[in-house]
């Protein structure tokens, strides 16, 4: 037995900077757990205000001091506007060179796509000419009931049924995999998806998808009774993985060693999200701490803008987003808590929810979500522990085991 | 915990912070939100402060008033002997007038770049002078480097004074000298505000930047939202601070960087450059002999604004 | 094709290389998009591909040297970026 495989760190993890375009607000899909409330056919980037923030961002290195960069693509679905992305990347790509910018040592393209436009002439000419800088993956929900009960198409059958886009995705993957052999899907939970967990997860990993990502929603959706049944189906699912011994060469974020103990105050007190050290900049030109903060992906408030690509950055409206740390934003219960770590939070979700129009108050619309996902991790690590020491490899594994660091958003 | 209740008379009553007063129109208080204010006031033990305007108010107002021990802020043209506090807004005042006087005195910075010679006479005169510069988020770097000039003016004109036998007060200079922990406006914390159209607001300035921004009624009472951003152990920034003088004005904060809790990077350094100075000027007078033997030796720091080192406190 | 431990560089050394690979990349990339009628960014093109490809080749030779790794006539040298580790690759 090699290593229990885990999450991939992601690319430069923690000394990148992460800067999105949000090319288009359109999207061949209408997913129902979306928080995108505002797609829309409209707002579609136009070539002038990419460039306008290409020349500001990369005329400020001084602004920009971290080791590297992830240009980021975000819709919407982004290969709808691969044209316009094609264009960005030749541009940023001669730009940083002719500027003898530090970044041309170390960048990426990142996308997260719905994958139906994957096998196209035009993206797959992009993914070409660009393979050893790209970072693509494809959102995949699991089995096709799973997926089609959520990404659903914009238009409905012609006999009024949903349109699920499960075959035009998974028809893509083999293709991608070839491509990105590591690649990892990112799966969403909400209430209606629970009993399709396991399922799914053992589908992906069928498909040869070896590193599956799963959140459960930020958002306020969870039913009573949905924190029980998702325990239960995490149990089954590390069962399946235990009792399969996928455990060596597949990984599920759901289960992790660090999650479930208590934080320290003053040890553990940074903030979760990377807000404010990314950067997003939309059709219009203005700058955002992070798409969150856009207004197509807020319900209840106004959009943060901290600036745009004529006037730049205003960095008073960053300095909240820096000097956020976990225990001036979160309620007394989470600090309290005795399995607070692994428990996440968006920044946008918390400021849309907040009582008042703040980013230091933290929602916890996930708790119980997040205590069933402990007992359930409790019960993975003690079977599979066990296992290993029945097997004569515990010692291995705790020899080789590696530092997991938390799922990004 | 709330201490003070800040009563507003009048849509006109005197500005003595960093807010303007936009209303034109003269419009009371009602007899009514007077009287329940007060009674608030009475009932949770706060310490009532009236803002006047500049007219005489009608004598069943004054008689409503004298129902509670209070303390009466009032514009120049309103001043008598019942004033505690004093405002002149900008630099025709007849200091003759002000002997003894607390004094706001509101001024842009411009102003007072070019006026801050008047202000020794004055310091001689009133016991106390609290210098607001009403656009001090707007101070370039510039402007900064002249305010700390200025700074260094005013400090050899305080100097003299007590040189002299004096013990004049400026805001700029001698609180942080006198102060052993953060004493800031604390509004939505220690401090609410009543508004003529019978409504709570954090402070004088949210009431005229919105109306509609109001945090509970004389009638219903108090209801603060996320109350606990306005106290200072959720403010990351300045419960680590040593400028213990700032206004920490959560108006600025609001309306620079959009969080009640976070201080714009222009407030900071003005405050530094106010708290470096004090610092100067209690070594230049310890320098003559003994002055404050109980108070700590303000610390050299390498920054102007705490928000550099933010990071290596997390 | 046979994969085999043969020696550690320092994160110092590994930075160094890995600097260099993504240039590499970068400039390979990037001349699929310059064209020669941009003459002066072509130029630098060109000129940074030999430079990038000499400094490259410097590093293997200059750690082989100092590391004295186990080699073989059809194999090549692989370092992961991770670990640092060095890996003889066996056609």
């Amino acid at each position: 037995m090699g290593i229990i495989k885990t999450k991939e760190a992601s690319w430069q993890s923690g000394v990148a900077k992460n800067i999105t375009f949000i090319v288009t607000k359109d999207c061949q899909l209408a997913c129902k757990y979306c928080y995108l409330v505002g797609k829309n056919e409209k707002e579609q980037m136009s070539w002038e205000t990419a460039k306008a923030a290409i020349d500001y961002i990369l005329s400020h290195e001084d602004e920009f001091r971290e080791e590297s960069v992830i240009w980021d693509f975000i819709g919407g679905e982004p290969f709808m506007e691969i044209d316009l992305i094609d264009k960005i990347c030749d541009y940023l790509k001669t730009e940083m060179f002719r500027l003898n910018h530090h970044w041309f040592n170390s960048y990426r393209f990142s996308f997260s796509t719905n994958g139906i436009n994957y096998h196209t002439p035009k993206v797959q000419e992009f993914i070409k000419k660009n393979i050893s800088h790209l970072s693509i993956g494809i959102t995949i929900d699991g089995t096709e009931r799973k997926h089609d009960l959520n990404r659903i198409y914009k238009q409905n059958n012609p006999d009024g049924s949903e349109h699920g886009s499960y075959q035009d995705v998974v028809r893509n993957i083999p293709l991608w995999l070839e491509q990105f052999p590591g690649g990892s899907t990112k799966v969403t939970i909400s209430s209606a998806d629970i009993p399709y967990i396991k399922e799914s997860v053992l589908h992906l990993y069928s498909l040869g998808i070896h590193e599956v990502n799963i959140n459960c929603v930020f958002e306020d959706v969870w039913q009573e009774g949905d924190d029980r049944l998702f325990e239960d189906q995490l149990m089954q699912l590390a069962d399946a993985i235990i009792d399969g011994g996928y455990y060596t060469d597949y990984a599920c974020s759901f289960f992790s060693e660090n999650i479930g103990k208590p934080l320290d105050p003053i040890l553990e007190n940074q903030n979760w999200c990377g807000a404010g050290k990314m950067l997003a900049v939309d059709a219009a030109g203005m700058f955002y701490p992070c798409t969150r903060f856009a207004g197509y992906s807020l319900r209840e408030k106004k959009p943060i803008i901290i600036g745009n690509v004529r006037d730049g950055i205003d960095k008073n409206k960053l300095r909240p987003f820096l000097t956020l740390d976990r225990t001036t934003q979160s309620p007394q219960q989470c600090l309290d808590c005795e399995v607070a770590s692994g428990c996440a939070w968006c920044q946008g979700e918390n400021y849309d929810a907040a009582e008042t129009s703040t980013v230091y108050q933290r929602a916890t619309a996930i708790c119980l979500m997040h205590k069933a996902r402990v007992r359930a991790n409790n019960y993975y690590w003690n079977r599979l522990y066990r296992k290993l020491e029945l097997e004569g490899q515990r010692e291995e594994y705790e020899m080789n085991k590696r530092e997991v660091k938390p799922v990004d958003c | 915990m709330l201490q003070y209740l800040v009563i507003l008379l009048d849509d006109t009553s005197t500005s003595y912070c960093h807010y303007g007063v936009n209303k034109k129109e003269r419009k009371l208080i009602s007899l009514d939100h007077l009287r329940q204010g007060i009674r608030l006031g009475m009932v949770e033990n706060l310490m009532i402060q009236f803002v006047y305007p500049d007219y005489n108010l009608p004598q069943e107002y004054l008689d409503v008033i004298d129902t509670i021990d209070h303390s009466n802020i009032k514009p120049m043209a309103a001043l008598d002997n019942d004033t505690d506090i004093v405002t002149i807004d900008g630099w025709s005042y007849d200091a003759s007038k002000l002997k003894d006087a607390v004094v706001a005195l509101l001024t842009s910075w411009k102003q007072l770049n070019e006026n801050h010679g008047k202000l020794k006479d004055l310091l001689a005169v009133v016991q106390r002078l609290n210098v607001v510069i009403t656009d001090v988020e707007r101070m370039s770097d510039s402007d900064r480097e002249q305010y700390k000039v200025v700074l260094e003016t005013l400090c050899k004109d305080v100097e003299a004074l007590y040189v002299d036998g004096k013990s004049p007060q400026l805001n700029l200079l001698t609180d942080r000298m006198m102060l052993s922990a953060m004493n800031n406006c604390n509004a939505g914390d220690t401090t609410v505000t009543l508004a003529p159209n019978g409504k709570l607001y954090i402070c004088p300035a949210f009431y005229y930047e919105n109306e509609d921004d109001c945090v509970g009624d004389v009638v219903n009472g108090l209801d603060i939202k996320n109350k606990q951003l306005y106290r200072l152990d959720y403010a990351p920034i300045c419960r680590k601070c040593d400028a213990w003088q700032c206004r920490r004005c959560i108006w600025i904060n609001r309306k620079t960087t959009l969080e009640v809790n976070t201080p714009s990077h222009e407030q900071c350094v003005a405050a530094h450059l106010d708290r470096n100075a004090s610092r100067d000027l209690m070594l230049s007078l310890r320098s003559k002999g003994t002055f404050l033997p109980d108070k700590e030796e303000i610390k050299e720091i390498t920054y102007l604004d705490p928000f550099e080192i933010a990071t290596q406190w997390k | 094709m046979t994969r085999k431990l043969v020696g550690q560089v320092t994160p110092e050394e590994k930075n160094e290389i890995q600097a260099l690979f993504e240039r590499r990349n970068g400039l390979n990339e990037l001349a699929k998009v310059l064209t020669p009628d941009n003459t002066e960014l072509y130029e630098k093109l060109v000129t940074d591909m030999g430079t990038t490809g000499t400094k490259f080749q410097n590093w293997w030779d200059t750690m082989a040297q100092k590391y004295r790794w186990e080699s073989s006539p059809n194999g090549n040298w692989e370092i992961n970026f991770d670990t640092c580790e060095i890996f003889l690759v066996d056609q």
